[in-house]
């Protein structure tokens, strides 16, 4: 069940500079644990101490947020990808 | 269907701009290129110079935003800007020279001056004021598109609570490093800001062009799309607005179309219609500090500071200290005393303008 996690740029440097993570997870939240587990900085940039997605970050698979669908339950299937969004300011 | 019958049925929507004056427009010859796209055509010429439209900030997105809009002929254009041309704003902010720098032009007043030179068909008002829960009204009223190239999100959630409010679209985009996102809100029919991020990243979670750096070419790129989608709005093709967000990094090459998210049903803003911006309860205050040559600023939104991360991000911009308390950074002229519930202390100005400026860049919102 490997999917992809794009990270955006402004996250790249809590995961060593990568711009995408494969893993291994049958759902949005697992992969969020695994990602607790293997990238707690980066974890830490998307979901807030109490487990919730931060109020300022967006998660899309394959480019539908998950709130459309199961939200953190959202299956996911091999091939999928997950998108971060996070709040940009700059301007 | 004729030409001319298939302009029509394309004018469905429409009513959000004004429509031309009875009998055929008088289209100036500069803007035959413009015309001759067919979605265009004479009538939508015709109704954007009609138009009004106001753009918040004048940096790298406002200029490039600016540029297009007045060369395209929009009928007015309102700037608002509450800083200074600098040296280190000519990298990506097209309309200003070292001219401007050297005479500490408002950008505000360097923007009007260089746009009314380029097209004198078009009002050109520049007005330098900070945009705030007092002056939005007054500033953004009677206007049929507000263009987003603010670099902070207070900033955005006040246009987006006056947008949703006033039934006004707008058009949010954002930009840091190589990369930006943009997004049309028509109110009532698509997401709000607030929909899509309820609120702004913690201070020091997100980067800013002060810290992080900035391309030109983002810069450009997420303001052409700004530029379109206005355009398409103001000739009165709002029904060809694009529904997705474009994401783009610059460096890696990357356009990335994402559906947009329908509207929150439990939105604070659109659906709850709770204007917290606009009525001041939410976003940050400002208070000048007597006699010390320093702003406070304090914020309404209760969340922390991670203080060695803000630290991490200051300390190759200025002498940086830090103690369990605060983060204190000597930048400039300026020195920035950050605390861990967001207040900051910014010295070196007794203008409140200045002092967001600083907090927005350095710290973030």
């Amino acid at each position: 069940m490997t999917v992809t996690i794009q990270v955006p740029p402004p996250l790249r440097s809590r995961c060593g500079g990568a711009s995408e993570l494969s893993l291994s997870a049958p759902s949005v939240r697992a992969a969020l644990e695994q990602l607790e587990r293997n990238h707690p900085a980066l974890y830490s940039g998307i979901c807030d101490e109490t487990g919730k997605v931060r109020r300022h970050v967006n998660l899309f698979v394959n480019k539908h947020h998950v709130r459309d669908r199961e939200g953190l339950d959202t299956a996911l299937a091999p091939g999928d990808v997950i998108t971060i969004l996070p709040a940009v300011s700059g301007g | 269907m004729t030409a001319k019958a298939k302009e029509a049925k394309g004018r469905k929507g429409a009513a959000a701009t004004p429509a031309p004056a009875a009998g055929r427009p008088e289209i100036p010859a500069r803007y035959s290129r413009q015309i001759l796209f067919e979605e265009i055509g004479s009538e939508g010429q015709a109704r954007l110079m009609a138009s009004k439209a106001v753009l918040v900030g004048c940096g790298a997105l406002g200029t490039v935003q600016a540029s297009f809009l007045v060369r395209a002929g929009v009928g007015t254009l309102r700037i608002i800007d509450r800083d200074f041309v600098e040296e280190s704003n000519l990298q990506r902010q097209i309309l200003f020279d070292e001219e401007d720098v050297r005479a500490l032009l408002p950008k505000a007043v360097a923007a009007e001056k260089k746009l009314r030179a380029t097209n004198s068909l078009v009002r050109v008002e520049g007005v330098v004021e900070d945009l705030n829960a007092s002056t939005v009204a007054r500033l953004l009223d009677g206007f049929d598109l507000i263009l987003d190239a603010t670099d902070n999100f207070d900033a955005r959630f006040l246009l987006n609570d006056y947008a949703v409010k006033t039934g006004t679209p707008w058009i949010y985009g954002a930009c840091v490093g190589s990369y930006g996102l943009t997004f049309p809100i028509l109110p009532g029919e698509t997401a709000c800001l607030r929909c899509v991020f309820e609120s702004a990243p913690p201070p020091g979670l997100s980067p800013t062009c002060d810290t992080a750096g900035v391309l030109g070419p983002i810069v450009g790129i997420v303001a052409s799309l700004q530029a379109a989608e206005a355009l398409k709005i103001l000739t009165g093709r709002r029904e060809r607005v694009t529904r997705r967000m474009a994401v783009m990094d610059v460096w890696e090459g990357r356009l990335d179309l994402i559906d947009q998210p329908p509207r929150d049903p439990a939105c604070p803003c659109c659906f709850r219609r709770e204007f917290s911006y606009l009525e001041g309860t939410l976003g940050s205050d400002t208070a000048t500090m007597c006699g010390r040559n320093a702003v406070q600023i304090r914020r309404r939104d209760g969340l922390r500071l991670d203080l060695d991360e803000v630290a991490s991000r200051l300390g190759p911009l200025g002498a940086t200290e830090k103690n369990r308390f605060l983060v204190r950074a000597d930048i400039d002229q300026y020195r920035l005393t950050v605390f861990a519930d967001g207040r900051a202390i910014i010295s070196g100005t007794q203008d409140p303008a200045v002092a967001k400026s600083i907090y927005s860049r350095y710290v973030g919102t």
